[in-house]
């Protein structure tokens, strides 16, 4: 009997841990992301960085290519996530976090073949968000807890020179916003940082009581950014001074959509909100049963809402409000993956990218609802 | 409907122990892996005297299966009159695995080590007292001793490789420790096969998983140890009054060990309405089941 135990035992926690560890290839642990170049979509998911045609879904290039191999001394780049960036015929992506991470690199890819025109190699951990630009630098927040500000018209031998780096206390997993010479990083040490696009001094920063792990809008010189301490915050970008605060029930983990005076927000218990942008008061909230991360989406008066539980949420935004309550329905067929990342519209399309598993991109049609595999695209049946 | 009742509750409090203990998350892990197994201790003693009260019938047992071969239904009938439940041994067993993988769980989940497992713990943190603070803690401080992130993986090159050679060799203490003796060729073969390969295999896990992870393991396996030694004097006068190892029901306990008492009513005794096993009694041989004829 100590014997069927034991074998109970190792059964039992072979399976648990099988479960935990895996097969075949590793599932991502940070979240994919898209964007639209004209007719082209770039997008970093999992093991590679794809180029491909955004009407069509026909491949242009991956990166690393199919039949790369890796070696003691060189490990394959990735697993990649967060938005790629375009800069100038480059495309900027880092190695994200994941089982097979071992570079902690940056790369500038080719935009015509995908090939790495740059590598920047400083950062000591994982690029999980994406990058930022204001056409000069490119300030890239790391895992190490520092955001690396690099100019890739200087280099260095292969690599961009290192303009300047700033500090924080903890993890970077936030793409920074830039404008007006300031960049706005927020950081899992509870501060939002001002700092100096040209030299990397801090001007200000503003503390919460929690991680912010979301990118802040700014309209009118007022910054607009949601929190892990359940709150979404109203403060001016001159002085951090605060314009106001809206409890909010969940942690905030993804950027707000700001339209016509409403800001559209959702936590990662799945409650949506609608928050006047004067005062922060709420006009009504929804719920999608499950995490949100990715940005709200609006086209006309449906506003898109991707959860976690692998279904696309649609919102009315015509309907009057029953009791400050609005209505969420599922939008479309369930997905079989979870929703993590903004979708992008491509005309009556959505072209949504999915968390885990083979398919990168599902499409779904606003007019008919029907969502597709899109990339990649299947192989040709076999006659 | 485990996340409700188990890893909820275990993550908010992890966090809540993490807290309290000066955001110190080694020792965290320490505490509610102790608190755990101190928990479950009567269900690992219970499933250690099941243990040793089977092993005791496995001679009466097989002596019931080679004369009971064709009828299976005599054969049920009569080791149940023996008191025999192969479900005796697991069913502890099979009861602790939610907790201690909800302890597991709990773990991975406030390490946090990377942005999907940070989004999840977002949704599994409680809004209410005393855990509404627990937000303000995330991400937790991960490093041991200023050089080794238990939300790391363990690397090959550095001093964290450390931790998976300490889950081997905890592994293979704790099982040799467990092991019940046995004098069955077979059955010690496979236990030797066993002992070998249970800690290579949570080892070669212990490499792919968070190093806070494979620290759990050797936590929880040096107080699989010191439990071992704590239920001993019980576990051996058990084992002398069914004569398992070795001992005959004559060896009867050292003094200073727990006291049997009635030696027909041991310790953890079986439902009344079953008839137990008394290896040391004088066996009746099983009447040969009539041909029918």
């Amino acid at each position: 009997m100590k014997i069927s135990n034991t074998f109970l035992t190792v059964a039992v926690l072979g399976l648990v841990l099988s479960a935990c560890t895996g097969g075949g290839e590793a599932p991502p642990s940070a979240f994919p992301g898209i964007i639209l170049d004209g007719t082209s979509a770039y997008l970093s998911s999992n093991l590679h960085v794809y180029k491909f045609d955004a009407k069509t879904g026909t491949e242009g290039w991956r990166f690393p290519p199919a039949n790369a191999t890796a070696t003691r001394e060189e490990p394959l780049p990735g697993p990649f996530s967060g938005q790629p960036l375009k800069f100038g015929d480059v495309i900027v992506v880092g190695d994200s976090t994941g089982r097979s991470s071992a570079n902690h690199s940056l790369y500038g890819l080719k935009e015509s073949d995908g090939s790495v025109a740059w590598r920047f190699t400083q950062g000591k951990k994982e690029y999980t968000d994406g990058v930022a630009t204001d056409g000069k630098l490119i300030y890239a927040p790391n895992g190490d807890g520092t955001l690396y500000a690099i100019d890739p018209n200087q280099k260095e031998g292969n690599a961009p020179k290192l303009v300047w780096k700033f500090e924080t206390q903890n993890k970077l997993w936030t793409r920074p916003l830039v404008a007006n010479g300031v960049v706005y990083q927020s950081a899992l040490d509870h501060h939002l940082y001002a700092i100096d696009a040209a030299t990397g001094k801090e001007i200000w920063k503003f503390k919460a009581d929690a991680p912010i792990g979301a990118q802040p809008t700014l309209i009118n010189d007022i910054l607009y950014f949601g929190s892990f301490d359940s709150k979404f915050y109203a403060i001016k970008a001159a002085d951090s001074s605060k314009v106001w605060e809206q409890a909010v029930d969940g942690w905030i983990w993804n950027n707000p959509l700001i339209e016509d005076g409403t800001i559209y927000i959702a936590n990662v218990r799945g409650a949506v909100f609608a928050l006047n942008q004067a005062d922060g008061k709420i006009k009504w909230k929804a719920d999608v049963s499950d995490t949100v991360h990715a940005q709200p989406v609006r086209q006309g008066n449906q506003l898109f809402i991707m959860s976690m539980n692998t279904y696309a949420y649609v919102i009315d935004l015509k309907a009057t409000p029953e009791n400050g309550v609005m209505k969420a329905e599922i939008f479309n067929d369930k997905m079989a993956r979870r929703l993590l990342s903004t979708p992008v519209l491509v005309d009556s399309n959505l072209l949504v990218p999915l968390f885990d598993g083979d398919v990168k991109v599902a499409r779904v049609n606003l007019a008919s609802k029907l969502n597709e595999a899109f990339f990649p695209q299947p192989a040709p049946a076999a006659k | 409907m485990l996340d409700f009742l188990i890893y909820n509750p275990l993550t908010n409090i992890m966090l809540l122990i993490y807290n309290v203990l000066f955001n110190n998350y080694a020792l965290a892990i320490i505490v509610l892996t102790a608190l755990i197994r101190l928990a479950t201790m009567p269900l690992t003693t219970r499933q250690q005297a099941a243990s040793i009260k089977m092993q005791a019938m496995q001679p009466k047992i097989k002596e019931l299966q080679e004369l009971y071969k064709n009828d299976p239904r005599k054969l049920q009938e009569e080791t149940r009159k023996l008191g025999f439940n192969p479900l005796g041994g697991c069913l502890p067993l099979v009861i602790q695995f939610p907790v201690l993988i909800g302890l597991y769980t709990a773990i991975q989940r406030s390490l946090a080590f990377n942005p999907l497992a940070l989004l999840e713990l977002g949704k599994h943190l409680y809004g209410f007292p005393p855990f509404t603070h627990l937000s303000s803690l995330v991400p937790i401080n991960s490093v041991l001793f200023g050089i080794i992130d238990m939300g790391a993986l363990p690397n090959y090159f550095s001093v964290s490789v450390i931790i998976p050679l300490l889950v081997v060799g905890s592994t293979w203490l704790s099982n040799k420790m467990m092991m019940t003796p046995s004098t069955d060729a077979q059955t010690q073969q496979m236990n030797r096969t066993m002992g070998m390969m249970m800690p290579l295999m949570i080892g070669f896990f212990s490499l792919q998983t968070p190093i806070g992870l494979g620290i759990y393991w050797i936590v929880s396996n040096m107080i699989g140890v010191a439990q071992y030694y704590l239920i001993k004097p019980k576990m051996d006068a058990l084992k002398a009054h069914y004569g398992v190892g070795g001992a005959g029901a004559a060896a009867l306990a050292p003094s200073g060990t727990a006291k049997l008492g009635d030696p027909d009513k041991p310790m953890f005794s079986p439902p009344k309405s079953k008839v137990r096993a008394k290896p040391n009694a004088k066996r009746e041989t099983p009447k040969k089941p009539s041909s029918g004829k």
